[in-house]
């Protein structure tokens, strides 16, 4: 209980893949301008992660360890994460036409988001600070996973409220876009270090 | 050769990656907090850019174009495994500086970005070109913000402690956003005052021509 | 379609052209990997560097307890300047865990002239750890005096007092190795007592007392682990040599953690007044285990955890008195 405890406080407030660990930042400027394509971008990258760590995590311990491949995690990573999003596209088309049109503009875009690479790489390597005393298992990193495109989704879900205010101010041309919603972000990333005061 | 001073112009100012064209946010944003990071970040996807745009500039012809995404990313992530080795060989303090945003190299939108929209229809030479101006831009960029991130955030430079006076923030993530949107605000702002007096001399330039003609 | 059709399609071209970017790419990186493998002796020399400071050739040293309460685990001579680097483990920390430590034991002239550095390596069950400043650990370099052992009194900073008997005793571990390792075996006088598990037997002391009025007697000055929350005990015992029964036993410094505990652990001392080695085991039925809050005779009255380490001091006196009896022959004829 306590270790659940921990990942989630650490994937979603303390340790927030936007506010900490600046992953996944292009969606994050890109497609929060509006509350409803961030909520539909959170959410596709959120799932997108769980089965990507599903399929990665096991894959690289029970057969990259034991082949002595290690190496060649990056390659077999964003190719499981590519052909993940292409099978994702598919089935969602097929199944669901509606929630195609929903999310399906964003899935293309997933696979070079850093943030779901950025987990797969992170539950392989230490994550002690983290779990403290217990060990890394197949559980443990999807639930990371979960939580942390879910802490991603929380961010984005802010910035696109914030942004949508913005809209009704004139700004000068070089202010206006990039700059002033990273001066944004820079105010969440502020209001989110009162979390690391969380010590468990 | 004023094509290859174009490029170079090109990657370094007026479509700068880091500024003007705003990609590869996430390694700047986490790493300007060190210069030297900063700079390391920057010259490890130099040399990635410039391999990558040669080998896929020398391959455009052979790769059937349904598959050729899937190609750029094999070769990209072909490179950046190289690169991690070879750093953890040989500059081990780089490495572990660069943590997990070294892997994240194959996901950073510049490279791709210029595969996908200039070296598979330029030539070997020219792709070279543009690889080193874009991560030149790329670079000095990094470094730049680096220096005033760390400089303030921390007193230092280059992890040389300068002073006692540090505002920790700009040291953080909060700081790397604010110091990156100012610095997009007021490169844009030189770029297009620069780019106005340019046309403006231009529309002179014109209008003394077309006045001669009518004499 | 026919199969000759397939061949020609675009389909199994682009499926030809991928798989060989694909086995050229991994030939390459298979070839690369040999090539730049870092191999697991250059990852432990940048770690011991990273330890010590700078790059540094390393001599491995073959590892040997002098001093129980730690544990050596690993042991380098540093070839560049002679010091000495030891990872060590002490015991006695916070809810009986540990705190394993690297310490560079500074050297010269062929003696031990200062602790240069302790970090903290990792630790088991100590959940303020992070709160031990690095100042805190500078302070072995400052207090460092030939022949002392630290103490937990002597290092300051805000932490939970059993965790820095833990760092104390690592890094006293560390000076003893080292010690030993320049000849001045510096035996633990103890090492062959009984029931030391949760005894500080460096900061132990007794005296053999044959003058006493009321009956030969062996006085112990006994430093006892902490258990769980409270800290280490020092209580003087005196025992009766004829039956090996308890005369006095003076709590002189207490370490539970508010002064009510202290009180109920001095008054539930009186328990062992007169009892020897088996009466003392007879408390807790033979078992030496910690038996858990509130139960037995006299942990119900609550400090059981501060009970419990005066308990082992009971236990470490009564059953060594005979051992700082001086040899039979010296006194012999008395019968």
């Amino acid at each position: 209980m306590g270790t659940f405890i921990a990942i989630v406080l650490a994937a979603v407030l303390t340790n927030n893949f936007i506010t900490a660990k600046t992953y996944g930042i292009c969606p994050f400027l890109g497609v929060s301008k509006k509350t409803s394509s961030a909520t539909g971008m959170g959410i596709a990258v959120t799932l997108v992660m769980v089965l990507a760590t599903l399929v990665t995590y096991p894959i690289y311990t029970y057969v990259m360890i034991p082949l002595k491949i290690e190496f060649l995690e990056i390659i077999f990573f964003i190719f499981i994460i590519a052909s993940l999003v292409q099978m994702l596209e598919m089935i969602i088309r097929k199944i669901s036409p509606s929630l195609y049109g929903a999310m399906g503009i964003y899935l293309p875009l997933i696979t070079t988001n850093c943030a779901v690479l950025g987990v797969t790489e992170l539950v392989i390597g230490d994550m002690s600070s983290v779990l403290g005393a217990a060990s890394m298992n197949i559980g443990w990193a999807v639930l990371y996973a979960l939580f942390a495109g879910l802490g991603f989704t929380l961010v984005m879900i802010i910035m696109s409220g914030m942004r949508e205010r913005l809209n009704y101010y004139k700004m000068p041309k070089a202010i206006a876009g990039f700059p002033i919603a990273m001066v944004t972000a820079c105010f969440i990333c502020m209001a989110f270090t009162v979390f690391s005061y969380i010590s468990i | 050769m004023n094509k290859y001073k174009k490029i170079t112009l090109d990657g370094i100012i007026f479509q700068n990656p880091t500024f003007i064209l705003v990609l590869g946010t996430c390694p700047t944003l986490g790493l300007i907090s060190s210069a030297f990071s900063a700079m390391g970040m920057g010259l490890t996807v130099l040399v990635i850019l410039t391999l990558s745009n040669v080998i896929i500039s020398l391959l455009r012809k052979l790769i059937p174009n349904e598959v050729r995404i899937p190609c750029y990313i094999v070769i990209i992530a072909t490179l950046v495994t190289f690169a991690r080795m070879f750093l953890d060989k040989f500059i081990p303090d780089l490495y572990e500086g660069l943590g997990g945003f070294l892997a994240l190299i194959v996901v950073n939108c510049i490279i791709l970005g210029r595969a996908e929209a200039f070296a598979n229809k330029h030539t070997v030479a020219e792709s070279a070109v543009d690889g080193i101006a874009q991560g030149l831009g790329f670079t000095l960029a990094l470094t730049a913000m680096g220096i005033i991130c760390e400089f303030f955030g921390k007193g230092s430079l280059f992890g040389l402690q300068i002073m006692n006076f540090k505002i920790g923030m700009l040291a953080t993530p909060a700081g790397a956003f604010l110091v990156y949107g100012l610095s997009i605000a007021v490169f844009v702002y030189v770029v297009d005052c620069f780019e106005r007096a340019r046309r403006v001399k231009a529309n002179k330039l014109a209008r003394e021509n077309l006045l001669k003609e009518a004499v | 379609m026919t199969v000759k059709q397939f061949f020609k399609g675009t389909a199994f071209k682009c499926l030809i052209s991928l798989l060989c970017v694909l086995l050229v790419c991994g030939v390459f990186l298979t070839v690369m990997n040999s090539l730049l493998a870092v191999s697991a002796e250059e990852r432990f020399e940048r770690a011991i560097g990273k330890i010590y400071g700078k790059p540094v050739r390393t001599e491995v040293l073959a590892v040997e307890n002098y001093n129980t309460n730690a544990n050596i685990e690993e042991a380098y001579k540093i070839r560049d300047d002679g010091n000495y680097l030891i990872k060590s483990k002490g015991f006695g920390g916070f809810d009986n865990g540990t705190v394993t430590c690297w310490v560079v034991v500074e050297l010269s002239g062929g003696s031990i002239s200062g602790i240069g550095k302790v970090l903290i390596d990792s630790n088991e069950r100590q959940s303020y750890i992070d709160r031990v400043s690095a100042s805190a650990l500078n302070q072995f370099g400052e207090l460092y005096e030939s022949g002392i052992y630290y103490t937990q009194d002597l290092i300051t900073n805000a932490t939970v007092a059993n965790t820095k008997t833990a760092i104390c005793n690592a890094v006293n571990g560390a000076v003893d190795f080292v010690n030993a390792k320049l000849g001045n075996v510096t035996e633990d006088p103890y090492k062959d007592f009984d029931y030391i598990a949760n005894i500080q037997t460096v900061l132990s002391s007794h005296i053999y007392n044959a003058e006493d009025p009321v009956g030969e007697s062996v006085i112990f000055t006994v430093v006892s682990s902490g258990y769980g929350h409270a800290s280490n005990f020092t209580s003087e015992i005196t025992v009766n040599v004829s039956d090996g029964t308890i005369r006095t036993f003076e709590v002189t410094a207490c370490g539970s953690t508010g002064s009510s505990f202290d009180t109920t652990a001095k008054n539930n001392v009186a328990a062992f007044i007169g009892k020897d080695l088996d009466g003392i085991l007879a408390i807790l039925g033979g078992n030496t285990a910690y038996p858990g809050n509130g139960s037995g005779a006299w942990l119900e009255a609550g400090a059981s955890e501060s009970t419990y380490s005066l308990y082992n001091a009971a236990l470490f006196a009564t059953a060594n008195y005979e051992k700082c009896v001086p040899a039979p022959d010296e006194e012999g004829g008395e019968e």
